[in-house]
């Protein structure tokens, strides 16, 4: 049965559009406030040293300085910038919470040493950029400069020098074999072939075009306003009273709803540390911390390079037998993130294919390079990027058509996720998802590789298997509010944010379908963590999924109430009524029916007292995951003479559940295979291996993809939609870029023979391996 | 550091400004006119926010010395619509999904009008061309050239009917 | 990184005497400004700081594109990269040109950017300069002596250094007429559009009956300045031109060429693909002449 819907699945307009294309739209940077300060900060040009002394007697005596600060005058409590800390994994008691998030903090505001060329070690705040920057260049700081490490395999060695005090060998964490199952010797030995091969990723920058930026001010209470573009405003509101001493209520964390992109580096503490102690000492006085690109590069994070070792077992027939991985993740100069993205990335080796016998383990090394931390995939496309070439070289060893193999194999239905702790796979529409996109793209016609000249043409792809928010690992949730106005409209009250990606434009069509409203009549209330309830935060493709469960509840609850009140005024039972286009309906007799407006007026000034607000408030939490899936298909043309990759065509087919909004489905799934051909082929995170210092720390030098470097691009959405989503939704917004890296190594393997097992897949590499030929 | 009163053009209307030669037009857009709709991204000319259109041709205001441009006309994106109607560039972005973040689109959308000032009828490949010095992280580039497309058709249209 | 630029003092000449005359006196404390997109970023990293900025944009003649293909060309100081790609001769009659100019990406750097301030900066991965070499082309000089014409091989001499001295000015390219079948060329290498380039290369061909009478073969990027591959042009001239003798004179290239291993590229890479662009760049040229 098809279902009708009136807003849902309709291709609005993404709200606040008009005013991001009149530049009404106010970014954090934009922000004028009273007697507003500018901050700057100060910059560590060694990438291993300590602190001995930091002078700012000159910068302090500068005429416009109202504060310069460093590690003296801000709190010495140590924290990690990761915001899980905060949050209970599944099925973990209060007390070993406590132990979790102590086990990550392993950085404080300014360290007393530093370990990264680019760490922060002073700041000022003045009346103008000029006189910041002028009192910048007066701060002098002694330091006392010792080895530094930057390559993790390096750092692992007994003579590395040592980056955090009783860290041994510079190994974080080692994950163990938690994540295995079965035996993979056993598994080997039942093996007909077996293959094996290492991989590498590097750090991949988010580059989202609006750079770090962050306003804080305390009030003559002592009340302390953060804004700031984050993607966690209530855990890090949380971070900050905690660093800082303050009761949580105490701290009033502001997120505008204009952020000019994020991909996963604002889920951290940025450097709203920084701002808010710079607001501390500028007695009342609100500052703005500007960063320059430059700075943005090097003081938040990227994503971790994982390297893997990879084994895999195969039978003839196309049975998976067993699966090996070692990995090792370069963490940079502080642990942050890297030991989730590792966790979520081992999982996903072992377990989106179906095999009894997995094992795993991960070193998380420390380097003095900068902080790895979440960026959209969080490990997955790491791992993709090793797992589908593994099993690309699987088939081919076994003569199995790549596609065949993966249909056979991939987990489906009923099956565990690879998300730990494993729950059943709620709905997999993977195989519609492969076959829809394989025949979109032309696969067998086009796999017997072809020629033009010089130039060779091939396809590739990646299977994918991704998370919609990352229960039960962690415990999530979301909370919403409507209230219904006079008027027929309805506020809703959520805390998701805006990153780009229209979460509250399709939170809005989930409450307007369920209320029988239009979209345009829910006004969104947001930004406040006054005013709005908790929300784990907007990461993890979770967002639709979590936060969309909690509006659903929420309406429906005042719905509820709605039509008790409609009923008294229909004569009809609450349950004989329905609601659509702003009206309530007697169900079999529709020319019995009301304005929603005149059931939400008569119950504000109800005549005989019975007066009521309209509302709903929902908390949903979960324990289970709702993974999405998704086919990424991949045609390039190879210059055998120079090495040089054209990607022709990209086809994506993603297993959306329900598509709430199709043009914000497509939106993610484009901007994420572009992002996914830019870690592929010209992105590079560059550390200069005598000095530390990052050399692709701006545009010129680090580059991502221009409108000329994007190809042709066909995404297809496959709606089947889940009992446990609203209105069926799963999530979408990593899944684009995650099996690019994959689908295009594969792509030139079918082109060309030669298989570069290194990220980035540069020319330079490709001509390198065709001579080696 | 002298500073010198210096009238500007901007959105058709004339301002006085207490100019300084080292000042970029990008501050003296943002900062002292309160124009916040062109933005800092990069500082390096490479990302296209701070575009705007300078005698109607796309120019980087972050590597503009604001005292070469004098008594030129600039357009900002703040100067684009006509009250509360959208210019049909606007609308196109709008209405095609080319807006995500949002802050490369008044960068964006203004290289979009210079490009169909000069040429009405652009193809595919030619949209690329005019748009590869605008950096976009969101979308990956696909509704924003839909977008300019669909424009160039609106713009045409409305051509005919006058 | 800064925001902002350190204060300067901005002199807008009127005519070019009297922009020679500011920079006699002030020396190497004073620039020339033109489009500005180089120097302007350079005084933002703090790379430079002078105390006077002179700006040539006041200075009448100098944003004209003057001659024609049978005369010459000649392309005045203020005439914008935009401008080189909208002029129709060159287009037509300059296509090495036109090719290296179109495939700079930002439309915006091109509508700023003069070909002038281009060959001034002297990086030497400038697509401009290696075509203009290719094209044999020469820049007048404006000195306190008066003036004087350079070929543009002697102009560059090191990264980011050329023969001008602090009071001097370039006001005009000069582009010969070519000779009649003379056909040209130019290629390069990048990670995305946007980039600079890996390597690049220009050719321009005059060939009669298929014997070539006159090559010149310009590469960028793959030494300190950009360079004629002249051993690759001695094994063309005078000879017929078929494809073994090509593939010899751009194995010639590869080896003239001296590159190193930066963000970009790497030096082997550099020199193998140096050959194959040569190669390519001939061949481009001798099918547009047979065209």
């Amino acid at each position: 049965m098809i279902q009708e819907f009136s807003v849902v699945g309709k291709r609005l307009p993404r709200i606040g559009a008009a005013e991001r294309a009149t530049g009404a739209a106010q970014y954090v940077a934009d922000m004028k406030l009273p007697g507003m300060l500018i901050g700057r900060v100060l910059l560590s040009p060694h990438p291993h040293a300590k602190i001995l002394k930091v002078d700012k007697s000159k910068a302090e005596k500068l005429p416009g300085v109202e504060a310069v600060i460093a590690m003296e005058d801000v709190p010495r409590k140590a924290y990690t910038r990761y915001p899980y800390d905060m949050m209970a994994p599944a099925g973990v008691t209060v007390m070993e919470v406590k132990e979790h998030h102590e086990f990550y903090e392993d950085e404080r505001i300014f360290n007393d040493k530093v370990r990264f060329v680019g760490e922060p070690v002073a700041a000022v705040a003045a009346i103008n950029e000029s006189i910041a920057e002028m009192a910048l260049e007066l701060i002098e700081v002694e330091y006392e400069i010792l080895p530094a490490v930057f390559d993790p395999e390096e750092a692992m060695k007994a003579e590395a020098p040592i980056i955090h005090d009783s860290v041994s060998h510079n190994i974080r964490a080692h994950l163990p074999v938690t994540f295995s199952a079965g035996d993979v010797n056993k598994g080997f030995q039942e093996a007909d072939h077996i293959v094996e091969e290492s991989f590498r990723t590097y750090k991949q920058k988010h580059c989202q075009l609006e750079p770090s930026v962050c306003v804080a001010h305390f009030d003559l209470s002592g009340r302390l306003t953060i804004w700031s573009p984050s993607q966690t405003p209530h855990v890090l509101k949380k971070k900050i009273a905690y660093i800082f001493g303050l009761p949580e209520g105490m701290v009033r964390w502001l997120t505008p709803i204009y952020i000019g992109g994020a991909f996963g580096g604002r889920q951290s503490l940025t450097n709203e540390p920084i701002c808010v102690a710079l607001a501390a000492k500028a007695a009342g006085k609100p500052v703005k911390l500007i960063y320059t690109r430059e700075e943005d590069f090097v003081t938040t994070e990227s994503r971790q390079p994982i390297c893997y070792t990879f084994k895999l077992g195969v039978k003839s027939d196309g049975t998976i037998t067993a699966i090996q991985v070692k990995t090792f993740t370069d963490a940079g100069a502080y642990y942050s993130h890297s030991g989730a993205t590792t966790g979520m990335s081992l999982q996903q080796c072992l377990w989106v294919y179906r095999c009894d016998n997995v094992a795993g383990e991960a070193n998380i090394v420390y380097t003095n390079t900068p902080v790895s931390g979440g960026m959209r995939g969080y490990g997955n496309p790491q791992a993709m990027f090793a797992l589908e070439q593994i099993i690309d070289m699987a088939a081919e060893k076994i003569g199995m058509d790549p596609l065949e193999f993966r249909l056979r194999n991939a987990r489906g239905t009923g099956e565990p996720t690879a998300v730990y702790p494993p729950t059943p796979i709620e709905n997999s529409a993977l195989h519609e998802c492969i076959e829809l996109a394989a025949q979109r793209i032309g696969w067998s016609e086009k796999r017997t590789s072809r020629k033009d000249g010089s130039k060779r043409q091939g396809v590739g792809m990646a299977s994918v298997q991704h998370w919609t928010g990352a229960a039960p690992t962690l415990v999530e949730h979301s909370s919403a509010f409507i209230k219904l106005n006079g008027g027929g409209s309805a506020n809703l009250c959520v805390s998701s944010c805006d990153l780009g990606q229209n979460i509250l434009g399709t939170l809005a069509q989930i409450a307007a379908e369920e209320l029988g409203l239009q979209a345009d009549d829910i006004n969104i209330v947001t930004g406040d963590t006054d005013v709005t309830m908790f929300d784990s935060g907007t990461y993890g493709s979770r967002s639709l999924y979590g936060a969309g469960n909690a509006v659903l509840g929420a309406a429906r609850q005042a719905k509820k109430q709605l039509l008790e009140r409609a009923s008294e005024e229909l004569n009809a039972a609450p349950e004989e009524l329905e609601v659509r286009n702003r009206r309530v309906y007697v169900r079999t007799t529709p020319e019995r029916s009301m304005p929603i407006a005149d059931v939400v007026t008569n119950a504000t000034f109800n005549s005989v007292g019975q007066c009521l607000d309209i509302t709903g408030v929902y908390t949903w939490s979960t324990l289970n995951q709702s993974a999405n899936f998704n086919a990424t298909f991949a045609e390039v043309e190879v210059d055998t003479e120079t090495g040089e990759v054209k990607v022709i065509k990209v086809v994506i087919a993603h297993d959306i559940g329900r598509a709430i909004n199709p043009a914000i489905v497509e939106g993610q799934l484009e901007g994420g295979a572009v992002q996914g051909i830019g870690y592929t082929l010209t992105e590079n995170f560059v550390v200069d291996m005598d000095t530390g210092i990052c050399l692709s720390n701006n545009f010129e030098t680090y580059r991502i993809p221009t409108s000329l470097d994007s190809p042709e691009i066909e995404v297809i959405l496959v709606e089947r939609p889940v009992p446990s989503g609203p209105f069926g939704a799963k999530g979408v917004g990593e899944a684009g870029g995650v099996g690019m890296a994959a689908a295009i190594a594969n792509a030139i393997y079918n082109a060309v023979g030669v298989r570069i097992k290194e990220l980035p897949i540069t020319p330079e590499k490709i001509l390198k391996a065709l001579k080696a030929k | 550091m002298k500073r010198q009163s210096a009238k500007f053009v901007v959105n058709g209307k004339p301002s006085e400004i207490m100019l300084a030669s080292h000042m970029t037009l990008l501050e003296v857009l943002r900062d002292q006119m309160g124009l916040t709709g062109t933005k800092y991204g990069c500082g390096t000319g490479s990302c296209g926010a701070c575009t705007v259109l300078v005698e109607g041709k796309p120019v980087l205001s972050c590597l503009t010395l604001a005292v070469t441009v004098q008594d030129k006309n600039i357009l900002t994106i703040e100067g684009l619509a006509e009250g509360n109607t959208l210019h049909p560039i606007q609308k196109a972005f709008v209405d095609h999904g080319a807006i995500q973040c949002g802050f490369c689109t008044p960068g964006m959308i203004l290289s979009t009008k210079a490009l169909l000032d000069e040429n009405p009828n652009p193809t595919r490949q030619e949209v690329k061309e005019a748009l590869a010095g605008n950096l976009c992280r969101c979308t990956g580039y696909v509704k924003i050239i839909d977008a300019v497309l669909a424009a160039a058709k609106e713009i045409a249209k409305g051509r005919q009917i006058t | 990184m800064p925001f902002v630029l350190s204060p300067f003092e901005y002199l807008e000449p009127k005519t070019a005497e009297e922009a020679i005359r500011f920079l006699s006196d002030y020396n190497k404390r004073a620039k020339v400004l033109a489009g500005g997109v180089d120097l302007v970023d350079r005084m933002r990293r703090r790379d430079i700081g002078p105390e006077y900025v002179v700006s040539l944009r006041s200075i009448p003649g100098l944003d004209r594109v003057e001659g024609n293909e049978t005369k010459g060309l000649r392309i005045g100081a203020l005439v914008t990269l935009r401008s080189v790609e909208r002029c129709a001769t060159i287009r037509r009659h300059y296509v090495s040109l036109w090719e290296a100019v179109h495939q700079i990406a930002s439309m915006q750097v091109k509508t700023m950017g003069t070909m002038v301030g281009n060959l001034c900066v002297a990086t030497p991965a400038s697509d401009v300069a290696v075509a203009l070499l290719a094209l044999g082309a020469e820049l007048r000089i404006l000195d306190p002596a008066g003036e004087r014409i350079v070929p543009i091989e002697n102009f560059f001499v090191g990264v980011h250094q050329t023969i001008l001295q602090p009071s001097e000015i370039v006001v005009e390219v000069l582009l010969p007429s070519l000779p009649p079948a003379t056909a040209g060329a130019f290629m390069n290498l990048v990670r995305t559009a946007a980039d600079i380039s890996k390597v690049s290369t220009a050719v321009t061909l005059t060939a009669a009956s298929n014997i070539c009478k006159d090559i010149r073969i310009a590469v960028g990027a793959v030494a300190p300045t950009v360079v004629r591959a002249k051993q690759a042009e001695g094994t063309l001239k005078e000879q017929k031109l078929e494809q073994k003798l090509i593939e010899a004179a751009a194995e010639a290239a590869a080896r003239e060429v001296r590159p190193i291993t930066d963000i970009r590229s790497t030096a082997e890479y550099r020199k193998e693909t140096t050959k194959v662009l040569v190669r390519r760049t001939i061949e481009k040229a001798w099918e547009r002449l047979n065209a």
